[in-house]
């Protein structure tokens, strides 16, 4: 699910911090009064306002409600469809320039 | 004289509360305080049985609150300590009988007379948990370290901060030091990094508090009982003492001693607690 936060190649969480994790992320939404509803919508605008500026996987984007270091956050994944940036500097990179001018070459992945 | 009013409350019900309130009480009352306990949950009374006062009453919280009669003539005087005394609950009542006003009141003369009024609230948010922190100088919690009691334990100190009172503390009750070890129970640090409030106690599992209520008499008289100490250093704590919260810690297995000697294993919980919070 991705919203309990044990590291990969860590073991398996004992019940007691499965429960403390559980418990935390429980704790947020009881706090904030905020339901899996309303996250839903915050995701759904969340996906409009970025959505503007980079292509992003909606499917595979996170939003969850975390307590960590004392304060409660909303925590968001959102995983940019792949594609690489490459940039050709023209002229080299050598010369000093106040001007930027070169071409931004992206190529989509072929997976 | 400055006397303190302090509820002792769970949201929860089944983690302690009663248990908590007879042992808090006889223990203050042993240090030679004067104490009143309130049983504020009408309806469903205990806190006479766990104090072995059950064949005394007369006259309850509800007859005083309405004058059929006297404050005094209702307090039950406790068996062995002359200090302490019990204001019990109606038992054929239910909790709207008593209003947030009258309450009030009842705290207020009770604090006439004594040194410490500790109130026994009734499980849930509803009147009688409003009726029981209304006089309220402090607040204790009791939870027990299982998600769904650290879960009311979290909304009480939310409904507690909204009636304008103090930051509870907490009593951690029930905890098995074997299955925190084994990893299959939440630590104490668990709890408090969840809830961020401060500890007052920490109370292990202990089949002598069932003993000890069997027999109508608080564990903290009984000098053996891990749980009966633990209650005895929490009342220490509220009259200021300083005592160190090693109750998890007070009787280490031989292979933990061994380990500990060698400097393996987890570290003694109030260690844990110390670098958590600083």
């Amino acid at each position: 699910m991705g919203v309990f936060e044990f590291r990969v190649g860590r073991k398996k969480p004992t019940p007691g911090e499965l429960a403390k994790e559980r418990l935390k992320v429980v704790l947020v939404h009881d706090r904030l009064k905020l339901n899996p509803e309303l996250l839903e919508v915050i995701k759904k605008e969340l996906v409009s306002v970025v959505s503007r500026r980079l292509d992003i996987d909606e499917d595979q984007m996170q939003v969850s409600l975390a307590h960590e270091g004392g304060t409660d956050n909303l925590r968001t994944s959102i995983p940019i469809k792949r594609q690489k940036v490459k940039f050709e500097w023209d002229p080299p990179s050598h010369t000093p320039s106040t001007e930027l001018r070169g071409k931004i070459h992206i190529e989509e992945n072929d997976e | 004289m400055d006397s303190r009013v302090i509820t002792i409350t769970s949201g929860k019900g089944g983690v302690g509360k009663t248990t908590t309130t007879a042992n808090l009480g006889t223990a203050l009352a042993m240090e030679g305080k004067k104490v009143a306990l309130v049983d504020g949950d009408i309806g469903l009374r205990n806190l006479d049985a766990v104090l072995g006062l059950e064949n005394r009453i007369v006259y309850d919280l509800v007859d005083v609150v309405e004058g059929q009669c006297r404050l005094r003539q209702a307090l039950i005087k406790d068996k062995r300590l002359p200090e302490l005394y019990l204001l019990p609950a109606a038992q054929t009542r239910d909790k709207n009988a008593v209003n947030s006003i009258q309450m009030e009141q009842l705290c207020q003369q009770l604090r006439q007379e004594f040194d410490f009024v500790i109130i026994d609230s009734p499980a849930g948010i509803e009147q009688g948990f409003r009726n029981a922190i209304v006089g309220a100088d402090e607040i204790i919690i009791v939870a027990n370290p299982e998600m769904a009691s650290v879960r009311d334990a979290d909304r009480i100190i939310g409904l507690v901060e909204a009636a304008g009172k103090p930051e509870p503390r907490l009593i951690l009750n029930r905890l098995r030091a074997e299955m925190i070890r084994r990893g299959d129970m939440m630590d104490v640090a668990d709890v408090l990094e969840v809830l961020g409030i401060d500890l007052l106690g920490i109370i292990p599992e202990d089949e002598a508090i069932i003993v000890a209520t069997n027999k109508g008499e608080p564990a903290v008289y009984e000098k053996r009982s891990r749980a009966g100490r633990a209650f005895l250093n929490a009342a220490m704590r509220i009259i200021g003492q300083e005592v160190p919260l090693d109750e998890l810690d007070e009787s280490p297995t031989l292979l933990e001693r061994l380990r500990r000697l060698v400097g393996f294993g987890p570290a003694p919980v109030e260690k844990r607690i110390r670098s958590q919070s600083s």
